[in-house]
């Protein structure tokens, strides 16, 4: 599913976002992750959209939709950092990792997006990666994951910056 | 195919027919159990958890959603029912917010039916008053302490024509001491002289420490 | 070649989807069986050797799974597809899933005929072409990890260990597991070529009530937690009048440290959608629905994979295997919610709704999916089930306990040197779990408690290591066997943070449907937040205990009934933990922030001033000396400093903080 270029003003969702998901209700968790591929985010006029696509009442596709850990109705990071709060990790050091990234990054307060919407910061659950605890999944513009294994906050700190010029790059 | 039912709880039985839940059963048989969150067509129930009833193998089910469709027995009155029910109402009250004195329905609201059956504190003598909020004592300018202090006395003060003096004793959560105060500052009342009034049944009850606390801080924002 | 086992041999078979015949199955193997033909038998033989040695006689595999994956294994297979092109080398390349054996990711597997197939660990794609060299050209097995048998054709051949002489393998008995990391993960027909669908097979030839009767003499119980005999679920479902019916399988794994389902899935997917069907076929439904967790997006992809497979071969569709019976399988990815592996949450989840559970009775089995009879297990059990249906009831049930029968994947992680998934007999004790297998407690760690079942369960202490793993044993000791997800908790560790720590999680994850579970958890964690701050009560104590026994008994489902387990366990076997927190105000493993400093040994400090430059909160600075020294008024103790100190001159000590 590829993101469309150029700023969040996207007004239209491209005609095939549904492609394959199925028209019946227990298609909606699919039409909405759709949704959220092509916005960052879900905004009203898509869940309305996905709710008539599978065919619920809006007002049930918006329980849903702000139900589930993985959507979110504010946009989120283009880099979007998931803390594995999973056991191992949790032993391993994960809640000081990410403490450390909400202090690096000057997140406070419950905000999880950076001001300029580069990077934010959320707890995820387990992935299944004990082996390398801690882990951390970035969620890269690009649709791809880079999964940080034995993160610690030096190499954090590290993807961090590798990030930063990268997008410093990207922008010229 | 069978159409009676007989459902014995605390002992009592009753014949009704298959597919009748619990909660149902029981009222038919003058027990009563408490409920808040079933409304029939519109909502199926087991959500409150207070309607839970046991049966003699002390499995736990919701009686407002276990129907039955064969000869039962349960166990709606016991100890530990009672009290399982009364930790659960005191969770549901914890984070609830509790302003009797600006409600209309304080007079028919089965919070407060249900704090003074299961004796959990936390609401003002406000839901006991006979006057409604837009005839309050405060707004004539009278210092009533209904706000900070528990209900259970059926207000007696209040239903003579006097104002409330808290002789039953301080409310203890912050948050509810916090709006009150907020409240009695917004009509007028200086929070010293609530305190001076309290102190008057309040001066050794463990709970003033708090009360003290709370106006303080509203003293010091000014 | 380009014929494959699924394929006709000749002109002389009349098989197709649209017109299946019965004995396909067993025919892929013994066949042919509707006719005699030597060349047909030598057509067979010939893909077997292929599969097994690649088409030239060598083959190259990559494990690609999620944890291998994590560890580099693409690079890995971009080195080895690289290298094969420059080296010129006859060799296939392929896929697999993982062992379990996380220790060793990525790893490499190579055959070739005339040689042993060897196993070598933590491949760096800077290794690759050494490896490749070593093995194929100068025909050197001196540094593999393992072999998997000895045909005395390599050198350095007797110095390499057999993996089956390895602790770690020995120990286990691959029943269900037994083709994670052997088969390529995409390929059906490497399913059938080990063995696959002969289960589903031979259930269409028993009939549905025998196909039950089968599982029920096995003893199989549910693997998802909790433990219900699962022969007995799908005759509750069968004899229901309502119609249609459904299966689920539930792959919503989600205790965290539990990756067993995933693990499976990934590697091999077939055995999952084959026990599917069995469970369709037993109960009369014709729809299926796989319900995969967010968070592992792989597991989804592989299953969609084999379902689309299996379809294109006529094992799901109309008339499988000219049984009469229909069936297909939806996969559904969800979106991010631990309650979804609730059932009747699943079964919301599927309809469309919020993931809210809902109360029983009525069972899933009377009144589930759509208020239809329906029948949801676990991955791994309905695994079991394709395998019972194919090796025999008998086999399954002559290991495990009396109450238990079978074998069960366990993953072990935290604190061991072999963090992996391990499948053993039930009635195994933890010790050997997490001694022989998992191989300990690396050095310098002692192991304090051992958490079994996820954030329903409890921490068993290290002194109760010898117990058996078993539902009734655990249950017994304060725990749970959940899914089979074991941390091992070192004594660096504080029981009261991990008792929050749990808490944090569930509290989290609670629906917010009923009252005990929304608030009774968040109340029990402020609680405990208290006592990890130095501020709890021994009145605080009395209120956690009541609150916990009001939500473990008053709660809608099992994630509220089983949330207080943490605590409660934690309390009965650690209670001298939380009364230093209460009344020394200490913790005595250091681990909670508000009662303990960081400082720096100002004699070992050789002032390289990496704490400094690493110190989220600039907290850190020179000191007159020239060493560095830690404003504790600033600090936030992150542990960077203590972690980035190449020397370890950062030590922690006990005591309450100033600000």
């Amino acid at each position: 599913m590829e993101k469309l270029e150029g700023s969040e003003e996207v007004s239209v969702l491209p005609d095939k976002v549904f492609e394959g998901v199925p028209k019946a209700p227990h298609g909606l968790l699919e039409a909405l992750r759709r949704v959220q591929a092509v916005y960052g985010y879900l905004p009203a006029e898509g869940i309305r959209k996905a709710a008539e696509y599978v065919g619920v009442p809006f007002a049930q596709a918006y329980g849903v939709a702000t139900f589930y850990h993985q959507y979110s109705l504010e946009p989120i990071g283009k880099y979007r950092i998931l803390v594995c709060m999973g056991t191992a990790c949790h032993l391993r050091g994960n809640s000081l990792n990410i403490e450390f990234l909400r202090t690096l990054l000057g997140l406070k307060a419950g905000r999880k997006t950076t001001e300029d919407r580069v990077f934010s910061v959320e707890e995820a659950r387990c992935f299944g990666c004990c082996g390398l605890a801690p882990v951390v999944v970035v969620q890269k513009p690009d649709g791809g994951n880079e999964i940080v294994g034995r993160a610690n906050p030096r190499t954090l700190r590290a993807l961090i910056e590798r990030y930063r010029r990268q997008e410093r790059g990207g922008a010229k | 195919m069978i159409d009676v039912v007989k459902v014995k709880i605390d002992g009592k039985v009753v014949e009704v027919e298959p597919g009748t839940t619990v909660l149902e059963a029981a009222e038919k048989a003058g027990i009563e159990i408490p409920r808040l969150c079933v409304v029939p067509g519109l909502y199926e129930g087991s959500s409150c958890r207070l309607c839970l009833v046991k049966t003699p193998a002390g499995r736990l089910f919701p009686s407002c959603n276990y129907r039955v469709f064969r000869d039962e027995e349960f166990l709606a009155s016991t100890p530990d029912l009672w009290e399982m029910r009364r930790v659960n109402f005191e969770l549901l009250l914890k984070f609830h917010r509790i302003e009797c004195w600006a409600c209309e329905r304080k007079s028919s609201c089965s919070l407060v039916e249900l704090s003074k059956e299961l004796l959990v504190d936390g609401i003002p003598v406000c839901s006991e008053c006979p006057l409604p909020p837009s005839e309050c004592l405060l707004l004539k300018g009278e210092l009533c302490l209904g706000m900070i202090t528990q209900s259970g006395c059926d207000a007696e003060c209040l239903v003579s024509g006097g104002e409330c003096w808290g002789c039953r004793g301080p409310i203890t959560r912050e948050d509810i001491l916090e709006r009150a105060f907020t409240h009695y500052r917004e009509l007028g009342f200086d929070a010293k002289d609530v305190v001076s009034k309290a102190e008057i049944y309040w001066n050794s009850a463990p709970g003033f420490a708090t009360v003290k606390k709370v106006a303080e801080r509203a003293v010091s924002r000014g | 070649m380009n014929w494959t086992l699924l394929d006709r041999c000749c002109e002389k078979c009349t098989h197709s989807p649209e017109n299946p015949c019965p004995d396909y199955i067993e025919c892929r193997l013994s066949g042919p069986l509707c006719h005699d033909d030597e060349r047909c038998r030598e057509l067979r033989r010939q893909r077997i050797e292929e599969l097994r040695y690649g088409e030239k006689g060598a083959k190259i595999k990559v494990p690609l799974a999620s944890c291998t994956l994590a560890t580099g294994a693409e690079a890995v297979y971009q080195a080895v597809e690289d290298a094969v092109k420059k080296m010129g080398l006859e060799a296939t390349i392929t896929i697999s899933g993982c062992h379990g054996l996380d220790f060793i990711d990525p790893w490499l597997e190579l055959s070739a005929k005339g040689m042993p197939t060897a196993i070598f660990a933590n491949v760096r794609p800077s290794d690759v072409p050494r490896i490749l060299e070593e093995y194929f050209v100068k025909r050197d097995v001196s540094k593999a990890f393992a072999l998997k048998e000895r045909v005395g054709a390599a050198s350095g051949e007797d110095r390499v260990p057999l993996l089956s002489e390895l602790s770690f393998w020995a120990k286990q008995y691959k029943w269900v597991s037994r083709n994670c990391g052997v088969v390529n993960p995409e390929s059906l027909e490497e399913y059938v070529a080990s063995g696959g669908y002969r289960g589903l097979s031979r259930a269409f030839k028993l009939g549905p009530e025998a196909t039950i009767e089968e599982i029920l003499k096995s003893g199989l119980r549910g693997r998802g937690g909790a433990g219900f005999p699962t022969g007995m679920k799908w005759r509750i479902t069968r004899q229901q009048k309502a119609t249609p019916k459904y299966v689920i399988a539930n792959a919503d794994e989600g205790d965290p440290g539990a990756f067993m389902n995933r693990l499976l899935a990934e590697s091999d997917p077939f055995r999952i959608i084959e026990g599917l069907t069995i469970a369709g076929y037993a109960i009369g439904a014709n729809q299926g629905y796989i319900f995969v967790r967010a968070e592992k997006p792989l597991m989804a992809k592989r299953l969609q994979k084999a379902v689309e497979e299996a379809r294109r071969y006529g094992l799901l569709g109309r008339n499988i295997l000219g049984s009469g019976f229909d069936f297909d399988i939806e996969v559904i990815l969800s979106a991010g919610a631990f309650v979804c592996g609730e059932e009747t949450a699943m079964i919301a989840a599927i309809e469309g709704k919020r993931a809210w559970p809902r109360q029983r009775p009525p069972y899933p089995a009377e009144k589930g999916l759509w208020g239809k009879p329906t029948a949801i297990n676990n991955v791994e059990t309905l695994a079991h089930a394709a395998t019972i249906m194919a090796e025999g009831a008998e086999k399954f049930a002559a290991i495990g306990t009396e109450k238990t029968k079978g074998t069960k994947m366990f993953c072990v992680t935290g604190a061991v040197k072999r963090v992996g998934a391990y499948e053993v007999p039930i009635g195994t004790s933890i010790r050997v779990l997490v001694e022989e297998l998992a191989g300990g407690a690396p050095e310098g760690v002692k192991v304090k408690a051992v958490q079994i079942g996820g954030p329903s369960g409890g921490c068993i202490p290290a002194n109760l290591l010898d117990l058996p793993l078993d539902y009734e044993t655990l249950q017994g000791a304060g725990a749970i066997m959940g899914s089979g997800g074991i941390v091992v908790i070192g004594h660096e560790n504080c029981m009261v943070d991990v008792a929050k720590f749990f808490l944090t999680f569930t509290s989290a994850e609670s629906c917010g449907k009923c009252i005990p579970c929304r608030v009774g958890l968040r109340v029990m964690w402020s609680i405990l937040d208290k006592i990890t701050k130095g501020e709890g009560t021994e009145e605080d104590l009395q209120v956690l205990r009541q609150v916990a026994e009001t939500v473990r008994s008053a709660s809608l489902c099992a994630l509220g009934g089983t949330a207080p387990n943490p605590v409660l366990s934690t309390l009965r076997y650690f209670t001298d933990e939380y009364t230093a927190h209460i009344r020394e105000k200490l913790c005595p493993a250091l681990v909670c922030s508000a009662l303990i400093k960081y400082r720096i040994d100002e004699e070992k400090c050789i002032a390289c001033g990496q704490c400094a430059m690493n110190c989220p909160a600039n907290a850190i600075s020179k000191i007159e000396s020239g060493k560095y020294r830690i404003d504790e008024s600033l600090c936030i103790k992150c542990g960077v400093c203590y972690t980035v100190c190449p020397v370890k001159a950062v030590y922690k000590v006990a005591g309450a903080s100033a600000g």
